[in-house]
């Protein structure tokens, strides 16, 4: 039972992969790359999840995935051709596709309703001769229109294919000789009701613990079943692969039941087991046809199956011990008819090998590549790598301490040592990164969704989804990317008809970005909207008390208002982004990332938000800085240039601050010790060393500091896991004598310097063991 | 002559070793044992008859003892009376 659930699990995170994969190559799709791989890849996913659904008797996901491969399918053999309306289809299609599979995991139930419409649309773009029926069918069942009543009712009686309506209105369905040739064969059925049912079960039918002999039975309760066993494909006892499928069977078949109740036998094996049903005998003419397509059509005929199999199934390739093993399986197709003819399987056998080949060339198997690792472990042993960091830091110190040269061969096994455990480090935190893709796959989806919701038009562009990031960093973007998404068209775009008269493109543009920048990653989501309107955004504030009327801002300090805990655009709650979680929670999650966030717009080309996280969580370069006896960490990534002051580039401004005279600019002193709270005065700043710092937004500062101890890598360990949130201190890490050093976030110092005017500072406790 | 008894369950797990046990016997004439099958698989039913075949070929012989009703009823479901149960086969209970 565990067992299974765990496979279940399995199964559900390759379904995550599969929708991503689907989405991706829907997308591509839409950007007209539709030539066959990346249809091929889309039928593949559809197809693979429909396959693991079936194992798990998934019976609703196995149907809609049913219908949703019938039509991809007919894309991919191009019978349907690949249009942008029908690639939108399919997108919505991949949206309920989504719903299913969450709901098969008990996350969130389908909106049955939708579900069937979308069915119904599927088949109408499968068949489009068909298509009045469903078409005209899905109206009736979803929603009564009344268009439909009159429009429609000679079409939906063709849907229902009723012979006694048929009789009524016989007149109508002349051309309908579809419906005839089914009418006779119906006559021909109440004679006889002989199926002819060719399997051919693959070795994973067996893997999966399925069984053909199960299969059978399930047929003898339809009706009198008389099996032929073809084991002429059976290898020599010693070539046997005990695992393999070899053996297949053709069954003639009694039963009043339609072809629908014999397929339904087979649901769960779909994927698994070649499938041909023919109503009536198999009689000679039929048997001959079939010996003479077994003969020189195998290959073609495998062919397209095949590598969907192996690509829906890794675990086979790894289960299969040598590429001959997945030559019997070829070889087993070429004969569906019982055929004691010995040449036959003599004729297939030297094609099989080849074919089993090409098949391993074609598919290099995505499992093969991939290994699924449990996180935890790897989470351990960036851990453990991080340890092996700090002792090999505080090895150095000791060698340090006993006065050992430089150029003597331990200190230099030393600095040898020290480049290893680099290189181990950023091995392993590799193994971690991943691509922001994970992230962004979902976003179009939420577009879409918001887009109708809100009555907009809007585009997603996306770029830079290769970016990698550590996984720690992943998991906690999704929110603040969906906060801003949302934003982004809800408060952003204007209405299509808003656009148009702005000489706009109807149709809203809203870019999603990833880029690395200086040992960051940044986000950014701009849109091609309104802008912000600064006179309300500024108004708002003011109202709700968050700002005093009289203070003069800047257009940037007005835009940022928006980040103020308690501004919400309240007088237009929509159902989109005004759920209470107002921008002010994104900047404060993405702040305990030690990340942050800023925007700019230009009123009516739009905004941008920016949000800068670091790579990861787990290390960081930094300078070890001495501040009133504390040893504290300012990132390297912050800190332009270090200076030690000389008195005349120190101006005093105002009562108590003073500022820096850096080549032609001024750049206010901040005092690390001071504004944490470390001493109550500061001392003359000429005395202290100068960290010339760069805040996220762009303004500088010289925080002074006293001494500076060096440069050095040091290993991340969360303060607010470990005690809690401090202001002005982004984390703590472990130095090699030993000691807690405090992390400095240069942003929130700063900021904090802005927002409290100087004032006598009342001793806080922050201060490191 | 040696006697292989087939175990209760003969499916994917059980082929391997059927497989095997057939291979160590080769050369022998043997005896099957289904007395106790239970159930039958298909990959279970195709080491039979490849064994089956590979004692044709070595001109030993082959034969299936006292098979139970379950594995005479699923033999014939799968259509492999002919092929398994034939007329060599010695002792056969229906």
């Amino acid at each position: 039972m565990d067992e299974l659930e765990a496979i279940k699990v399995t199964f559900f995170q390759e379904c995550e992969e599969l929708l991503a994969d689907l989405e991706g190559g829907l997308l591509a799709m839409q950007d007209g790359n539709d030539d066959g791989d990346t249809v091929n890849a889309v039928f593949r996913a559809v197809h693979s999840i429909k396959g693991g659904a079936g194992a798990f008797g998934l019976e609703p996901l196995v149907r809609f995935a049913h219908v949703f491969e019938t039509l991809l399918d007919a894309v991919r053999s191009n019978e349907v051709p690949s249009t942008p309306d029908l690639v939108a289809t399919l997108l919505r299609a991949s949206d309920v596709l989504a719903d299913h599979v969450s709901s098969a995991r008990g996350l969130g139930v389908v909106d049955e309703a939708v579900s069937a419409a979308m069915a119904a649309e599927l088949k109408a773009c499968t068949d489009p001769n068909a298509a009045p029926a469903p078409v005209a069918a899905a109206p009736v069942v979803e929603a009564p229109a009344f268009e439909a009543v009159s429009a429609a009712p000679a079409e939906v009686l063709i849907g229902a294919d009723d012979a006694l309506d048929d009789d009524d209105l016989g007149f109508d369905f002349q051309p309908m000789t579809i419906t005839i040739d089914e009418q006779a064969a119906d006559v021909a059925a109440a004679v006889g009701n002989v199926w002819t049912v060719s399997i051919r079960p693959k070795s994973d039918l067996y893997r999966k613990a399925n069984e053909t002999a199960l299969l059978l039975r399930e047929l003898a309760r339809l009706g009198p079943i008389e099996a032929a066993l073809d084991a002429s494909a059976i290898p020599p006892l010693d070539q046997l692969d005990a695992e393999a499928a070899y053996a297949t069977w053709t069954v003639r078949l009694e039963t009043e039941e339609d072809e629908n109740a014999i397929r339904e036998v087979f649901e769960f094996v779909d994927g698994d087991c070649d499938l041909e049903i023919t109503r009536g005998e198999a009689l000679s003419p039929d048997a001959a046809l079939a010996a003479l397509l077994a003969g020189p059509a195998p290959a073609a005929v495998e062919a397209a199956p095949e590598p969907v199999v192996v690509t829906e199934a890794p675990v086979e390739i790894k289960a299969a011990p040598e590429p001959v093993a997945a030559a019997p399986v070829v070889e087993a197709a070429p004969a569906p008819v019982a055929a004691p003819v010995a040449p036959a399987p003599v004729a297939a056998a030297p094609a099989a090998p080849a074919a089993a080949k090409t098949q391993q060339i074609d598919v290099p198997g995505p499992g093969q590549s991939v290994i699924r690792v449990d996180p935890e472990r790897i989470d351990r042993l960036i851990d453990l790598v991080g340890e092996l960091v700090i002792n090999q830091a505080m090895l150095a110190q000791r060698v340090g301490e006993y006065g050992i040269a430089p150029s003597s061969n331990l200190a230099m096994g030393l600095d040898e040592l020290e480049q290893l455990t680099r290189e181990i480090q950023d091995s392993v935190m590799a193994i971690r990164a991943q691509p922001v893709k994970s992230v962004f796959q979902r976003m179009p989806r939420l577009v879409r969704e918001v887009a109708s919701m809100t009555g907009k038009q809007a585009r997603l562009v996306m770029d830079g989804e290769n970016t990698e990031v550590d996984k720690t960093v992943i998991e906690r973007l999704s929110d603040p990317i969906t906060h801003m998404l949302r934003n982004a068209i809800d408060h952003g775009l204007e209405s299509p008809e808003e656009r148009k008269a702005a000489g706009k493109n109807p149709e809203g543009v809203v870019k999603l970005a990833a880029l690395h920048r200086s040992g960051r990653i940044v986000i950014e989501v701009s849109d091609d909207g309104k802008g912000i309107n600064r006179e309300r955004v500024h108004s708002i504030a003011i109202k709700k008390g968050l700002i005093s009327p009289e203070l003069q801002l800047t257009d940037e300090e007005i835009d940022n208002l928006i980040f103020l805990p308690g501004f919400s655009t309240a007088d237009k709650i929509s159902d989109v982004s005004g759920r209470g979680v107002g921008m002010d929670v994104v900047k404060r999650s993405v702040q305990a990332l030690g990340g942050r966030i800023s925007i700019t717009s230009r009123p009516g080309q739009g905004s941008t938000f920016t949000l800068s996280l670091p790579l990861t969580l787990a290390v960081l370069d930094g300078m070890v800085v001495d501040v009133a006896g504390e040893t504290l960490v300012v990132p390297l990534a912050a800190i332009v240039e270090s200076l030690r002051p000389k008195p005349e580039e120190v101006r005093p401004l105002g009562p108590v601050g003073s500022v820096l005279a850096v080549r032609d600019s001024f750049v206010p002193l901040i005092d690390v010790g001071l504004t944490l709270g470390y001493r109550e005065a500061s001392p003359p700043p000429t005395e202290g060393v100068v960290l010339l710092v760069e805040g996220e937004d762009g303004s500088r500062a010289a925080l002074v500091a006293d001494a500076i101890h060096g440069q050095r890598q040091v290993v991340i360990k969360s303060l607010e896991q470990n005690y809690q949130q401090v202001d002005g201190v982004a984390a703590a890490t472990i130095l090699g004598d030993g000691r807690v050093a405090l992390i400095l976030d240069v942003d929130a110092v700063i900021s904090l310097r802005r927002r409290e005017p100087p004032r006598p500072v009342e001793p806080t406790l922050i201060a490191a063991e | 002559m040696t006697v292989l008894s087939l175990p209760e369950t003969l499916d994917l797990k059980a082929s391997g070793p059927l497989k095997a046990a057939f291979l160590e016997r080769r050369g022998d004439a043997v005896e099957v044992d289904a007395g106790s099958v239970r159930r039958l698989g298909g990959l279970c039913l195709q080491v039979l008859l490849a064994a089956k075949t590979a004692w044709a070929a070595d001109g030993k012989s082959f034969s299936i003892r006292a098979p139970s009703e379950a594995f005479v009823e699923t033999t014939r479901l799968f259509g492999a009376e002919g092929a398994l149960l034939s007329a060599d086969t010695h002792g056969v209970q229906s």
